[in-house]
């Protein structure tokens, strides 16, 4: 994350962009494209899609940059929603499920990369110490949903429980979760 | 705001677990899309999904990073920044609202070449070049979308509805926007495919200087107060064709 050092400097970019500082989109674009790509790509586990799908998050945060001053998130969490949100979307309006899921399955059980362990250290710490609170196979239906995306059904289909039963998994893990983080 | 429309579908936990439900990104489509709808009309909403994005937003630290190719940004600069740099701004959020209109509606493209191409085949003296107006009207949040036009040759506004209908009991109100001044009213938007709001002197100066217009749902017969009331269900910046 070389150019993600310092919050300040991305807000002020966002700012920026607000005020349709091209200069300054074309930093923020520099600092922060690398993170939503991965985002994209991870979400929709297909490069070209992923590629049409990131130009789409710049162009709304190019269009949406004055939301960021109402916005009470930090500026990198604000850029990842716009990339999430967008990705997600457009996996529920895809007909069927991509195909090669149990190929994304694979990454996603790999162990923790370096990078992860080493934000292990930093923000990512508490509320993964709220994870090993849950029971395993929900903490990583969690992630499961969180990091790729993935709906109840496709959850329930991969755990073997009925859809409700998923949801009401997820519902009391975040219930937890949030318990935990708050204390 | 009137939030009169909203159905309380809550389900156990409420709106607060909807609003994770959602950040975590596990809703069904249609629920996702009625949340996003609900949101923009419901700031209290809005919040409780941005407590959730803040809360769950380290599980994000999972993701690999991973350089786009050097074409994505071209392309995205080409989406963007079409235009010579002069006008960059108020053709960049056009040209924004178009690309949207690319990836969500074929029926857009076919509105908007005709829109385009009309006028200024129609309207323009060779000998000036780009006199006319335009506006995508669109949002996220609703499917209402019109195509603005402004001709310079008369003193009105052409209106070209591309998709979105009007609830029953209900209309859409055009608002002009300039600045950080309050909105102000163009009118009831008739029903209608084609439809021309004809407008005072002033308005079409401000609309040269580079206004936003915006549609509100409204009661029937426009807003009493003569601010927009309802959720605003479109949004685009006028600018130069």
């Amino acid at each position: 994350m070389v150019a993600m050092e310092n919050a300040d400097h991305i807000a002020k970019l966002i700012v920026r962009c607000a005020l349709k500082d091209r200069a300054a989109f074309d930093v923020l674009y520099g600092a922060v494209s690398s993170k939503l790509f991965g985002i994209c790509i991870r979400i929709l586990n297909d490069r070209a899609e992923a590629e049409d799908a990131v130009q789409e998050v710049f162009v709304r945060i190019w269009t949406k940059a004055d939301r960021f001053a109402v916005s009470e998130l930090s500026p990198v969490s604000w850029l990842a929603a716009i990339a999430r949100n967008h990705c997600i979307d457009r996996l529920r309006s895809r007909k069927a499920p991509a195909q090669d899921i149990d190929d994304a399955f694979d990454i996603a059980d790999d162990a923790p990369s370096p990078e992860r362990v080493a934000v292990l250290a930093s923000e990512g710490r508490r509320i993964d110490t709220c994870m090993e609170q849950l029971e395993a196979d929900r903490a990583v239906a969690v992630r499961r949903a969180y990091v790729m995306g993935e709906s109840y059904e496709e959850l329930a289909g991969r755990f073997k429980v009925p859809v409700n039963t998923m949801r009401t998994w997820l519902r009391r893990s975040l219930l937890k979760l949030r318990e935990c983080l708050e204390t | 705001m009137s939030a009169q429309e909203d159905s309380k579908q809550g389900p156990e936990g409420g709106d607060d677990m909807l609003a994770a439900e959602y950040v975590l990104g596990v809703l069904p489509g249609a629920e996702r899309a009625l949340l996003v709808t609900r949101m923009k009309r419901e700031p209290a909403l809005e919040k409780l999904v941005e407590e959730w994005h803040d809360r769950l937003s380290p599980l994000g630290n999972d993701y690999p990073e991973t350089v786009p190719a050097t074409s994505v940004k071209q392309a995205l600069d080409k989406r963007l920044f079409a235009s010579t740099a002069a006008t960059a701004p108020e053709r960049a959020s056009l040209w924004n609202n178009l690309a949207f209109w690319r990836t969500g509606a074929i029926a857009a493209l076919g509105a908007l070449a005709v829109a385009l191409i009309v006028p200024a085949t129609l309207v323009s003296p060779p000998s000036q070049p780009s006199p006319g107006l335009a506006a995508a009207l669109v949002s996220d949040a609703s499917p209402v979308r019109y195509l603005a036009l402004y001709e310079p040759s008369g003193q009105a506004l052409r209106l070209s509805h591309v998709a979105g209908e009007r609830v029953s009991g209900h209309d859409f109100e055009l608002w002009l926007i300039e600045g950080g001044n309050a909105p102000v009213s163009l009118g009831v938007i008739p029903d209608g495919k084609a439809i021309t709001i004809t407008l005072s002197a002033e308005i079409v100066r401000k609309l040269a200087e580079g206004a936003a217009l915006a549609i509100s749902d409204e009661p029937a017969g426009g807003s009493k107060t003569g601010a927009p009331t309802g959720a605003v269900l479109a949004v685009g910046e006028i600018g130069p064709i």
